[in-house]
C-alpha cells in the first residue's frame, strides 16, 4: 500500500492554503461586526432606555448551582439574583423595604414576624407565590437531605413557619435577630418554585425557577448561562427604578476564568461587560474613552488579619500593638492594589450599619514606638535581627490559604518584610487546608479572612467568646464587655442605640489591636459604553433590571 | 494480531483500575474538603458542616468510599458531582465534543508544521531554511502554552481582531487554542522528523537508489521520508495524549469547554466522583489512542506486520 504519494504534498498544500482562506475570510467577518460595536458605542443617549438585545457578561468562575439554597459561591449569586426574589430588600441606606412582601409586623420580642404577601406574583413556570410557597422554601433549607450550605447559616435562628391565611405567613425564630431581616434580602434565601423543586429535587440547581426578573434557558457546562426576560414580571423592589420587565431580552453569563481573557474578550468586544477586573487593568480602562468601569464595595466584614490570641505573645496587648504599628498597611494596598481598592480601618466596611469613620486614620505606622513596646515586654534583638526572650525567638506564624486570592499570599510576604524591622521572624505558610490548620488545629498567629454580610451581627461569630465544646473564632477574644455589646447589639431594637453599640465595639477591637484590617474588596466591572443602567444590591452584586443596551 | 489486542486491553483495564485507585488516594490524603468551597467556615456552625458531609459521604473512612465507588462502577453508575448533584456522565459526555475538537485541531497543526518543518529542515540542512524551521521548533517546546496563548490573543483578538479570544462556538474560536497547543506538538515532530530523516539519508540504500539514477525527489519523498515516518507516528500518537493533557490549561486560557476544564475546577474542589470520572474517560481514550498507533505501524512497516 502506498502510504506517502505525491498527492500527500498537493493536499498538504491545499491545507495551507485553505487555512490561509479561512484566515482572511475570518478576519473580514471581525472587522464587520467590529463595525457594528463601536457604533453602538457612540456617545450615550440619554432618556428613554432602549428595549431589547442581549448583555453578554464573562464571569471569573463558574458558578457551582444555581439552586440558592446549595450555593457556597459568590460568583453563582450574579445569576442567582436574577432568577429568584428575596422577601425584603436591603436598600444601601440599610433600611429594609418590601419585595416578595409588602409589609410585615415583628412581634414584642422579636421571636416572630409576619409577612403579608404580593398576590400577584407567580414562578416562572406558573406556580403561584403564596405562603405555602414561603414555608416550604424555608422548610427546604433546614431539611438536611437539601444539603443547604450557607443558606442554612443565613436563616439562623429560624425555628418553624405558620401559614395563617394564603397571603400571610409567620416566621418563627429561637432567638431575637436584628439580622435576620437583612439575611432574609439575600439572594441565598431567594424563593424557590416548589414545584420544581420537587420535581428535580437535587437538580434543581441545573433546572432554576424562581419569581426573578430573568428566567433560565441554559448552562453549557464552562461555557455559558442564558437567561432571558420574564415577561410578567411586574415586582420589581425600590432598589431599582424599572418595577416592571427588564428592558433586556437576554443576558449571556460567559465563563472566563483567565484574567487576561476575560478583560482581553472586552476589549476586543467579544462580551460587553466583564467582572472582577485585576488592578493594573482597572486603571488602563478608566483611560480609555470606549469603556467604562463600575465598582461596588461590599458590606460586610473587610479583608482583616487576626491574631490569634490563644498563643503568646499574641495574647499581650502590647506585642500585639507593636505589630498593629509595624505593619504598613497603607503602603501594602497601594503596592498590591494600585490606588484601586480602598484601605480598611475598622473590623466593619464602610457602607456596613454601625460602621465608625472616626477610626479612619486613628492608626500611623510608627516603627520607634514599636520597638518600644517589644523592648518594655523584653524582647532584645540578637545578632541577626531577631528578637529573642529566655532563648526563644519571636516568631509570628502567618497562614493563608491557595490560590493567592487577590493577592493575598503578597500581603503575607509584606507583612514579613515590614515586620522584619521590629525583629518579629515571620514564617509564612501557604496551604490548601485553612480548615484543618486554622479552623481544627489553630495553628496560626496571624490568619486574614473577610465575609460579605449585610448585617453588622456578622462580627458575632468573630469576636464573642466562645462556646468550649464547640470551635473557636478566629481571634479568640475573650472580653465580657465585648460579648454584652454584641449580645445587646443582635435584639436592640433602637438603631441609634444599636449603632452606638457597634462604634464601641469597632473602637474596642483596634483599641486593643485585635485585628489588622487591610483592604475593602470591591466588586469591579469592565463594560462598552453601551451598557447603561447597571447597578449594584448593597451587598455588591449586579442589578441588571434597568440595563439597557443604547445603539 | 487479535492476540495482541486482547492483550494490550487487559493490561489496559488494569492500568486504569490502578489509575482510579491512585487518583481516590491521592485526593483523599491531600488536605482540604470538599465542603470548604460549600460553605464558609467562619459563618456556618460545626453542626451545619458535619451534617453536610454526612449527606455527601465524605464522613466515612477510606477503603469504605473506594468500595462504595467501585460498587457503583460496575453498575454503570458514574455518581454525582459532590458540589451540585451533576450526573457525571452527561456532565463528561456534554464537554467532551469541544476537547476533541480542540485535540484534533491541535494534532492537524502539529502533524502539518511538523512534518512540513521537519522534511524542508533535513531536506536544506544547515542552510536558512532548517535553522529557521529549528529556531520555530525550540519555540515550540519552550513556551509555555499559558504564555503563548495569551500572546495570541493579544495580537490576534485585542489587537487584530481576527478571532475570538475566548468560547467554544464555531471554528473561528478553534484557531487560536489549536495554534497555542500545536505549535508545543509540532515542535517535538520537526526535530524527530529532521532527525530521523537525516539518518536515513546517510543509509546505503539511498546511496543505492540515487546511483541508480531515480530522481532526488523520488529518493526523498517515496524512500526516506517513508522510513523517517515511523517514530513520528509514535511521537503522534504521545502526543495525542499530552495534547489531552495540555488542554487543561489551554481550556481555561481561551474558556473553552472541555473535560480540562472539567477536572481542573473539580480538583480545586475536591469533587472527586467528576474527578474520577474524568480520569477513567481519559484513560480509556489513551489507551484507545495508543492501540490505534500499534496497529497504524503494520500500515506503514511491513516488517512489523510480518511479526505479528
Amino acid at each position: 500500500m502506498k502510504f506517502y504519494s505525491k498527492n500527500r504534498r498537493k493536499s498538504a498544500a491545499a491545507a495551507l492554503l485553505v487555512m490561509v482562506m479561512l484566515l482572511s475570510a475570518c478576519g473580514g467577518k471581525q472587522t464587520a461586526s467590529q463595525g457594528q460595536t463601536d457604533s453602538g458605542a457612540a456617545p450615550a443617549v440619554q432618556g428613554a432606555s432602549a428595549k431589547g438585545g442581549e448583555l453578554t457578561y464573562a464571569l471569573a468562575t463558574s458558578p457551582d448551582t444555581l439552586d440558592p439554597h446549595r450555593s457556597g459561591l459568590a460568583v453563582a449569586v450574579r445569576v442567582i439574583r436574577t432568577i429568584y426574589d428575596s422577601l425584603v430588600v436591603q436598600l444601601p441606606d440599610n433600611t429594609i423595604k418590601p419585595w416578595l412582601a409588602t409589609e410585615w409586623t415583628i412581634s414584642d420580642d422579636g421571636l416572630s414576624y409576619t409577612f403579608k404577601l404580593r398576590k400577584d406574583v407567580k414562578f416562572q413556570d406558573g406556580t403561584p407565590f403564596n405562603a405555602e410557597a414561603v414555608k416550604f422554601n424555608f422548610d427546604r433549607i433546614l431539611d438536611p437531605a437539601t444539603k443547604a450550605a450557607n443558606a442554612a447559616a443565613l436563616l439562623q435562628p429560624y425555628k418553624s413557619s405558620e401559614v395563617i391565611d394564603e397571603y400571610t405567613i409567620k416566621l418563627n425564630l429561637s432567638t431575637p435577630s436584628r439580622a435576620f431581616l437583612g439575611n432574609l434580602s439575600q439572594a441565598l434565601l431567594g424563593i424557590v418554585s416548589p414545584t420544581a423543586a420537587k420535581q428535580y429535587g437535587d437538580q434543581l440547581g441545573q433546572h432554576p425557577v424562581g419569581t426573578g426578573p430573568f428566567k433560565f434557558v441554559k448552562w453549557d457546562e464552562n461555557a455559558d448561562i442564558k437567561v432571558e426576560r420574564n415577561p410578567d414580571y411586574a415586582w420589581a423592589p425600590e432598589i431599582v427604578t424599572n418595577t416592571g420587565a427588564p428592558y433586556l431580552d437576554s443576558i449571556d453569563f460567559k465563563i472566563v476564568p483567565e484574567e487576561a481573557t476575560r478583560i482581553g474578550s472586552v476589549q476586543s468586544k467579544q462580551v460587553l461587560a466583564a467582572e472582577t477586573v485585576p488592578p493594573q487593568n482597572i486603571l488602563t480602562l478608566k483611560k480609555d474613552p470606549n469603556f467604562q468601569l463600575l465598582q461596588a464595595n461590599t458590606l460586610g466584614l473587610p479583608y482583616t488579619l487576626f491574631f490569634n490570641q490563644e498563643r503568646a505573645p499574641w495574647n499581650e496587648l502590647k506585642a500585639r500593638q507593636a505589630v498593629q504599628l509595624a505593619v504598613d498597611v497603607d503602603a501594602i494596598v497601594k503596592t498590591l492594589y494600585l490606588g484601586t481598592y480602598e484601605r480598611a480601618w475598622s473590623p466593619l466596611t464602610p457602607g456596613t450599619f454601625g460602621y465608625d469613620p472616626s477610626l479612619e486614620n486613628s492608626v500611623k505606622p510608627d516603627i520607634a514606638k514599636a520597638n518600644q513596646l517589644l523592648d518594655d515586654l523584653g524582647w532584645v534583638k540578637g545578632a541577626d535581627g531577631v528578637r529573642t526572650k529566655d532563648g526563644k525567638k519571636l516568631t509570628l506564624h502567618y497562614v493563608d490559604g491557595t490560590p493567592n486570592r487577590e493577592k493575598r499570599n503578597d500581603i503575607a510576604v509584606m507583612v514579613q518584610q515590614q515586620l522584619k524591622q521590629i525583629g518579629v521572624d515571620v514564617e509564612v505558610e501557604i496551604t490548601k487546608d485553612v480548615r484543618t490548620v486554622v479552623y481544627t488545629n489553630g495553628n496560626y498567629d496571624l490568619y486574614g479572612n473577610s465575609q460579605v454580610n449585610s448585617d453588622p451581627n456578622a462580627l458575632y461569630s468573630f469576636y464573642h467568646s466562645y462556646d468550649p465544646k464547640s470551635r473557636p473564632t478566629l481571634p479568640r477574644l475573650a472580653s465580657p464587655e465585648v460579648d454584652k455589646w454584641l449580645e445587646e447589639g443582635r435584639v436592640e431594637k433602637d438603631d441609634a442605640k444599636r449603632e452606638e453599640l457597634y462604634q464601641k465595639i469597632q473602637h474596642y477591637i483596634i483599641d486593643n489591636a485585635v485585628i489588622l484590617p487591610i483592604y475593602v474588596f470591591p466588586y469591579t466591572v469592565a463594560a462598552s459604553k453601551s451598557v447603561q443602567g447597571l447597578t449594584f444590591d448593597s451587598l455588591g452584586y449586579p442589578l441588571f433590571n434597568d440595563v439597557s443596551l443604547q445603539k | 494480531m487479535l492476540w495482541m489486542v486482547t492483550r494490550r486491553l487487559v493490561t489496559s483495564l488494569l492500568v486504569i483500575i490502578g489509575s482510579l485507585v491512585l487518583v481516590f488516594t491521592i485526593l483523599y490524603v491531600l488536605p482540604g474538603d470538599p465542603t470548604d468551597n460549600m460553605v464558609d467556615p467562619s459563618m456556618a456552625t460545626p453542626e451545619v458542616i458535619a451534617n453536610l458531609r454526612h449527606q455527601l459521604g465524605v464522613d466515612q473512612p477510606f477503603h469504605i468510599q473506594l468500595l462504595h465507588y467501585f460498587g457503583s462502577i460496575l453498575q454503570g453508575d458514574f455518581g454525582k458531582s459532590l458540589l451540585n448533584s451533576d450526573p457525571v456522565l452527561p456532565k463528561i459526555a456534554e464537554s467532551f465534543p469541544a476537547t476533541l475538537a480542540l485535540t484534533g485541531a491541535s494534532v492537524l497543526v502539529s502533524v502539518t508544521v511538523g512534518l512540513l518543518l521537519g522534511v524542508l529542515s533535513a531536506i536544506h540542512r544547515n542552510g536558512a531554511i532548517d535553522i529557521i524551521a529549528r529556531v520555530i521548533g525550540l519555540f515550540g517546546i519552550s513556551m509555555p502554552t499559558f504564555w503563548s496563548g495569551i500572546l495570541l490573543i493579544l495580537i490576534f483578538s485585542i489587537t487584530l481582531g481576527w478571532f475570538p479570544a475566548m468560547g467554544s462556538d464555531g471554528w473561528q474560536t478553534l484557531v487560536l487554542p489549536a495554534l497555542a497547543l500545536g505549535t508545543v506538538g509540532s515542535g517535538f515532530i520537526i526535530r524527530m522528523v529532521r532527525n530521523s530523516m537525516l539518518e536515513v539519508i546517510s543509509e546505503q540504500f539511498i546511496v543505492t537508489l540515487r546511483s541508480k539514477g531515480l530522481a532526488e525527489r523520488a529518493v526523498m519523498y517515496r524512500h526516506a521520508l517513508r522510513n523517517a515516518l515511523i517514530p513520528a507516528v509514535t511521537m503522534t500518537g504521545m502526543l495525542i495524549g499530552d495534547m489531552l493533557a495540555g488542554t487543561v490549561v489551554v481550556e481555561t486560557v481561551f474558556s473553552r469547554q472541555g473535560i480540562g476544564r472539567i477536572i481542573s475546577d473539580a480538583i480545586m474542589a475536591k469533587d472527586l466522583p467528576v474527578v474520577q470520572g474524568v480520569i477513567l474517560f481519559s484513560a480509556i481514550i489513551y489507551t484507545l489512542v495508543n492501540l490505534l498507533v500499534d496497529l497504524s505501524y503494520t500500515l506503514i512497516d511491513p516488517r512489523v506486520r510480518r511479526s505479528t
